[in-house]
């Protein structure tokens, strides 16, 4: 558990009165970490999967490679919008293969990417089914030079490492609030492009909400850089920033979710309420 | 300078379309995108289903805006495997067109446009403001320091681009979804003010004060900031209007 980095200003009981969460407290905050940690762990074996049967083909044609890709992520993607209420059967709503330029013969960049259905967006309007994202056809120097750019890509390709991007606003694809993971393919040392998955918030907290609803005390799920992707503190909706000026870091306890940039937070019970 | 352009100021080309007249609607679309350098000369459309597809709109509908468009020489259709409709090359101004859609506006619908436009825009700004991380706010800083230069074309570019940048930081999908809908709508017209020298080096120079208050976590000046740049360009936009109107030019040759 990460120690608290500053003491609430306005507290009045001393740090030391209480203990900072009960054993069954602990335990059960480290259930919903581990939780989390088995969500992702799962998504990145799934484009592990991917990328290696990427790689094994070799490189092939556009259309062959379509073709690849396509019988690979679309079983993945949830087939149908969930029921109200329904927890979706799968939590990827859009995924692919993103080539480097020139790994696909002639063309500077090649977008091998199919989203699930999409409900009400500006650029797609509403599919009932999986469909292939059209930037293909559009991409042209300058979006190359843009996708180049974006996390996503650009910490893969200089990290070598899987990353996960968000959540943030995608304006491209699905025009909702969503995580991408991404994961870089190499062929020897090259990287010759990134696999990749979004995933609903939304989705997210309709698995994550019971684990959160169960616990006493009001839990937040943050990345890195303290931006909320689900809570159960009305206070700190998803797309806050922990800490802000009514929620000061020592008011909270934090424990990393294995394999992944996020973090389990909670307040620390001599937080002011 | 075209290259600054983002993909969501193209794809917000071909948002979804919601009222009557919709074939002339198609053509506007694309008339503004082609105006203002989104679509480029020689460029090929999506095909005609395509554009349906992502209007919402029926073939026909689509059909009968291409033709709009042809009458008006801004793109042609060639047949065969590799044909479709392509952008006319040409260096003419499409100041014509600009100005019809000008005067078919009445001010008060300018201005109400305007209000709208700088309200979801001003709320984006604000929230961006509260929402930022710092490294959010170093990437928009670096995002505007490579979008200087450019001219014209580019400070379209650019403002459009930061515009959308705002409205993302917000990590609000609806405010997105409403501001690309509302910059499809608009920002063609509002932006028309950056072919204005002095204009451009106050949007140039209010879009890094609006960075830096976002950077500041402060929310009002975020807002207030914001405010004062789609006003300034809503002045500059019914003062071309009355201009027109009483038989001058876009652009005040003075």
């Amino acid at each position: 558990m990460t120690p608290p980095e500053t003491t609430p200003p306005e507290t009045s009981v001393p740090e030391t009165s209480v203990p900072d969460l009960t054993d069954a407290a602990q335990l059960s905050l480290a259930s919903c970490a581990a939780e989390v940690g088995e969500i992702f762990a799962r998504a990145f074996r799934t484009l592990e999967g991917w990328r290696d049967a990427i790689v094994a083909a070799g490189p092939v044609r556009a259309a062959e490679l379509d073709a690849l890709v396509e019988a690979l992520v679309v079983p993945a993607l949830r087939a149908e919008p969930p029921a109200p209420g329904g927890v979706p059967e799968s939590l990827l709503i859009g995924a692919g293969f993103i080539a480097a330029p020139q790994y696909v013969t002639g063309r500077d960049a090649h977008f091998a990417w199919w989203l699930g259905p999409l409900a009400g967006t500006p650029l797609l309007g509403t599919t009932s089914g999986p469909s292939r994202l059209d930037l293909a056809a559009r991409v042209n120097t300058e979006f190359l030079r843009d996708f180049r750019e974006l996390e996503w890509y650009q910490v893969p390709e200089s990290t070598n490492h899987t990353h996960v991007t968000g959540p943030y606003v995608d304006h491209l694809c699905t025009f909702d609030y969503v995580i991408t993971l991404t994961m870089p393919v190499r062929v020897d040392r090259d990287m010759v492009g990134v696999v990749g998955a979004d995933v609903f918030v939304k989705s997210l907290e309709q698995v994550l909400l019971p684990h959160f609803l169960a616990l006493a005390s009001p839990v937040l799920l943050i990345n890195e850089a303290g931006r909320v992707v689900v809570s159960t503190e009305p206070s700190l909706p998803a797309g806050d920033i922990l800490p802000n000026p009514r929620h000061p870091l020592g008011d909270y306890d934090r424990m990393p979710c294995p394999g992944t940039p996020f973090l389990i937070a909670t307040r620390t019970r001599n937080a002011t309420i | 300078m075209e290259a600054q352009l983002r993909p969501g100021a193209r794809e917000a080309i071909f948002a979804q379309l919601i009222d009557a007249g919709r074939s002339e609607q198609v053509a506007r679309r694309l008339t503004d995108a082609i105006i203002l350098g989104v679509l480029t000369p020689g460029e090929r459309l999506p095909s005609e289903q395509e554009l349906a597809r992502r209007f919402g709109v029926a073939l026909i509908t689509v059909r009968e805006g291409l033709v709009l468009l042809r009458d008006a020489g801004l793109v042609e259709t060639r047949r065969g495997r590799e044909g479709g409709s392509f952008v006319i090359q040409t260096d003419a101004p499409h100041s014509a067109l600009l100005q019809a859609r000008l005067r078919g506006l009445a001010q008060v619908e300018l201005s109400d446009l305007a209000v709208y436009f700088s309200t979801i825009i001003e709320g984006c700004a604000e929230r961006a403001a509260l929402r930022a991380s710092p490294v959010d706010s170093e990437r928009l800083r670096a995002w505007l320091a490579d979008s200087a230069g450019g001219g014209t074309a580019g400070a379209r570019a650019t403002a459009g681009g930061f515009y959308l940048e705002l409205a993302v930081l917000s990590q609000s999908p609806r405010l997105v979804r409403e501001h690309i809908r509302l910059q499809a709508e608009f920002g063609p017209l509002l932006l028309l003010a950056l072919g204005d020298a002095g204009i451009r080096s106050r949007v140039a120079r209010v879009n890094g004060e609006i960075a830096e208050a976002i950077a500041g976590a402060d929310g009002p000046a975020a807002r207030a900031l914001v405010a004062g740049q789609v006003q300034d360009l809503a002045v500059w936009l019914l003062t071309a209007k009355a201009r027109i109107e009483r038989g001058g030019q876009l652009y005040d040759p003075a």
